[in-house]
């Protein structure tokens, strides 16, 4: 038999790879096994928008280090900063943007107020019933898409194995160690991550925990190649639009309008009622996206627990178990824990404090 | 073209800035094809050129801008004074 | 606009236009659905333009046939229509519908009847985007919709009947073919005489087919397929080479100079939108490839959900008009609960059997491969060749959905449907997986480019259902 591994980490997206890279990086044997391919999950298929504007007060501090590591990532993940808008076209909506981008400035943001004839100069393409305006320079985006393929490219590196197509069926722990049954043979390893997005809760309650991890089913499109029609990442008052045209011309289209479907179902269906106000909304922001067509439309499993933070820590009474997942704006946020997750592991004082899965959600909903 | 006391009026229509005749009922890429035009892409655009390929509306490669959208050439039918922009060779990525 | 019906039957072909006829028959409400103007599918085509002189074949003749009967029948056509997406609803399923001046509109109906057909296949060849390079079935369906020749001198290639039908079309539409390349040999043809005896009306028709070719001086290249098509803004030369059992190219090609290729390697069946209303698929290469299971009776594992025709296994028209009859009268009979119509007797089916060795001898082989060289384009909307795909491959990317994200292949506005099969075919290649293991991707709604003024139309922002913000 071989040598077990050092830890296995089930779930090869950011958050998966990220920690794996720290973990191989302070001298760890790993493998990283997932039940697709890497990041085919909600780190492939999100929006890709890097917005502190949409970012939680609380995690701000996190996502300013997140954009940092994005950045040095750059082409290879098709890392763009452009500044963003978020745009509001009500005064209920302008006094919604108001008080949350007051809060987020003062957590420390970059974010100013402009003038909607601020906005126009910048971005002409922006309906002229704009009423109030943030903006954010350190506002962009990367290619979701590349994540895969970097990760791919970073632990093979890193001398780290990657089992792909490889689901993990059952979880045995026993003294000091796991043996995971996958289609490939058993995997033996003495610690365990869990970084399996929205199919945490199966896992965990392989290990008898139960995680309330849920799963919201965001709607992401694209439009074919366009002329310029804007520069910079368009977002909503209400969250409920990201905007951004890539450097090839197509706009690309989120703002989390559900589709549905769950996990265990294998995958989310997009709905024609969500689709169709999401691009509306696009079209009330930029008028000129009315002459676009529509490629593609498609939705990613954005899992949650009940007060949407994450969910980062050693899994209570499993010995040598951890869990990463469930961040609110993950893809921004999720390489930075990955690398305060890794110093968890390794026994080192993680810079910034991580959350304890095993905290109640009672009371929350 | 020879045309018999049968054969209805051809139309007038314009792409990439040059007048063809078509005939009525016909697409837009079929018009084209018949006056030795098989390039959808611009004519004096320096790039790969590409044209009508499939003749289902699928693949895409026939489209044109038409009333400020794009459109399959093949999917378009004919009218008097239809006009249409050539895709941009430097589009064909 | 909204509707809701007792039957939609998704596609007007032979299967269809049948499916739709005895439903309708039943006395059910039926709304049979095309993205053509007229019912007739590829193989019945009707034509677009009022040519006078133009003599009726066969499958015009059927086709006028198959519209006369749907105009009597109590069905709706719904022409120049095309489904964008499908949706499961309470009691039945919701059919999203791009119609005729652009406009979105939905239809329920409590069970939709998919009849889509089959698109083409053609393995990526070098100069296989230059202008004047068309597929052989949609160059078929040109002819028959628009009465014009691909080009004056064209080049045919490929496998089975179709290569020689567009052959013997051209000549009559008053076009001069240069050349027919076929990857079959005489002794594939051969093998067929059998079934071919027992089908003389359509032996015959195949005669007569290889007589018109023959009487034109049109010489027939036996084991032969098309290794590059040359010209830059314009087709100017097409080269043939000669082939082995496989259709990998063996020897020197000789060049025929010529404004049109018509060039296709086979027919994959159209599953997308039944795997999209959540069908799963399974490989088989004698019924097209990936394909979708659906019973005789077109039944499929999604209740109110049928299937039949080349969209469910390539078997040609004939076959398919007689499967959409059944599946018309089982559709009927679960909606009005009384039981099935007894399955058709199983007796030997001559024109199956002819169906499906017609497919056996279209049906791609491995060797096609070699056509695609390093510096071959293979996904035409985002210009990617076969280098980058292979580089790809190498670095991992050993799925599709990896490929797809690492390079964008099939990421162009096709929808990846003239690259994916191909560039599937590449990676088992490259990584010695067998044949038919790796996976199509999902289809994502909308099936083909939909103008965004349609999905957006007719909201208010007023009314933008907006929920609670998110937590700050």
């Amino acid at each position: 038999m071989t040598r077990p591994w050092d830890i296995a980490v089930v779930g090869g997206g950011i958050m998966g790879c990220a920690t794996a890279l720290g973990l191989a990086e302070g001298g760890m044997r790993v493998v990283v096994l997932d039940k697709g391919d890497l990041c085919q999950g909600a780190s492939g298929v999100n929006a890709g928008t890097l917005s502190l504007q949409i970012k939680r007060v609380s995690l701000m501090d996190y996502a300013l280090r997140g954009h940092e590591l994005w950045e040095a990532m750059g082409d290879a993940v098709g890392f763009r900063k452009t500044g963003g808008y978020t745009l509001a076209f009500t005064p209920r909506e302008a006094a919604l943007l108001e008080e949350r981008q007051t809060l987020k400035r003062a957590a420390g943001a970059p974010i100013t107020f402009v003038s909607p004839k601020a906005v126009w100069a910048a971005e002409p393409g922006i309906a002229d019933s704009v009423v109030a305006a943030s903006y954010c320079p350190e506002d962009g985006y990367a290619n979701s898409s590349l994540t895969g393929a970097y990760y791919r490219a970073r632990l093979t590196e890193a001398g780290i194995a990657v089992r792909v197509r490889c689901p993990v069926e059952g979880v045995e722990a026993s003294a000091g160690s796991f043996a995971l049954a996958t289609p490939d043979g058993p995997v033996r390893a003495a610690r365990l991550l869990l970084a399996g997005g929205a199919w945490l809760a199966p896992l965990a309650a392989m290990l008898g925990v139960d995680l309330p991890v849920r799963a919201r089913v965001n709607t992401v499109s694209v439009t074919e190649a366009m002329p310029a029609l804007f520069s910079t990442v368009i977002g909503h008052a209400t969250g409920l639009l990201t905007m951004k045209q890539k450097p090839n011309g197509t706009v690309l289209i989120g703002g989390g309008w559900q589709g549905r479907g769950t996990p265990d179902a294998g995958r989310g269906q997009v709905s024609a009622d969500t689709l169709a106000p999401n691009v509306a909304l696009a079209c009330h922001a930029v008028p000129a996206l009315q002459d676009a067509r529509l490629l593609r439309s498609w939705t990613g499993f954005e899992a949650n627990v009940p007060d949407f933070y994450p969910l980062a820590g050693a899994l209570g009474g499993v010995e040598g178990a951890y869990v990463l997942g469930c961040v609110r704006g993950g893809f921004t946020i999720g390489p930075y824990l990955g690398r305060l997750m890794a110093d968890l592991i390794l026994g080192r004082a993680p810079e910034r404090p991580l959350f304890d899965p095993n905290r109640s959600f009672e009371g929350d909903t | 073209m020879s045309r018999t006391a049968d054969t209805p009026a051809p139309v007038r229509i314009t792409f990439d800035g040059r007048d063809y005749d078509a005939r009525p009922g016909e697409s837009l890429a079929a018009a084209l094809l018949r006056a030795g035009v098989p390039a959808t892409t611009q004519r004096h655009a320096p790039g790969p050129a590409r044209g009508a390929f499939c003749w289902m509306g699928w693949c895409q490669e026939c489209r044109v801008r038409h009333r400020g959208r794009w459109v399959e050439a093949c999917r378009l039918t004919v009218y008097d004074g239809l006009t249409a922009e050539a895709r941009r060779a430097a589009d064909v990525r | 606009m909204s509707a809701e019906t007792d039957i939609a039957v998704l596609g007007a072909g032979p299967a269809g236009g049948a499916a739709a006829l005895a439903a309708a028959a039943g006395g059910a409400r039926v709304v049979l659905i095309d993205e053509q103007a007229h019912p007739g599918g590829q193989v019945w085509r009707k034509k677009d333009v009022d040519l006078p002189g133009l003599a009726e074949t066969p499958e015009t003749c059927a086709g006028a046939r198959l519209r006369g009967d749907l105009e009597a029948s109590g069905a709706t056509f719904l022409g120049g229509t095309r489904l964008w997406h499908i949706e499961r609803v309470e009691g039945g399923w919701r059919l999203h519908l791009l119609t005729r001046g652009d406009r979105a509109e939905t239809l329920t109906a409590r069970a939709a009847i998919l009849a889509p057909g089959a698109r083409e296949f053609v393995q990526p060849f070098a100069g296989w985007t230059t202008p004047g390079v068309y597929g052989l079935a949609g160059a078929t369906a040109l002819m028959k919709s628009q009465g014009c020749p691909p080009g004056r001198r064209s080049v045919v290639a490929g496998g089975g009947p179709l290569a020689l039908f567009a052959a013997a079309e051209i000549l009559r539409l008053g076009g001069e073919v240069a050349a027919v390349a076929t990857p079959n040999g005489r002794g594939d043809w051969l093998r067929c005489a059998p079934i071919l005896a027992a089908n003389p009306a359509l032996a015959r028709r195949g005669a007569e087919l290889i007589a018109r070719i023959r009487r034109a001086g049109v010489p027939i290249l036996w084991r032969h397929v098309v290794t590059r098509a040359e010209g830059d803004r314009a087709l100017i030369r097409v080269h043939a080479a000669p082939c082995g059992a496989e259709w990998a190219p063996t020897g020197a090609a000789r060049a025929f100079d010529a404004d049109a290729l018509c060039v296709g390697h086979g027919l994959i069946p159209n599953v997308d939108v039944a795997v999209l209303a959540g069908l799963p698929r399974v490989y088989d290469a004698d019924r097209g490839g990936w394909v979708v299971e659906a019973g005789p009776d077109g039944r499929t594992a999604l209740e109110g959900l049928f299937l039949c025709g080349d969209g469910a296994a390539l078997r040609g028209a004939e076959t398919a008009a007689r499967a959409g009859a059944g599946t018309g009268q089982a559709a009927l009979a679960d909606l009005r609960g009384t039981p099935a119509p007894p399955p058709a007797p199983r007796r030997p089916d001559l024109r199956a059997r002819f169906g499906r060795a017609m497919t056996a001898l279209a049906r791609p082989r491995p060797g096609l491969l070699r056509l695609t060289r390093p510096n071959t384009v293979v996904c035409r909307c985002e210009s990617l060749t076969r280098a980058t795909l292979d580089a790809a491959i190498d670095a991992g990317a050993a799925g599709l959905d990896a490929l797809k994200s690492a390079t964008r292949c099939g990421m162009g506005p096709c929808g990846g449907r003239y690259c994916l099969t191909a560039a599937a075919r590449l990676i088992e290649d490259r990584t010695g997986a067998a044949e038919g293991t790796v996976p199509p991707p999902v289809p994502r709604p909308p099936l083909f480019p939909l103008p965004v003024a349609a999905v957006a139309a007719g909201f208010d922002y007023d009314d933008l259902p907006i929920p609670a913000p998110a937590p700050l």
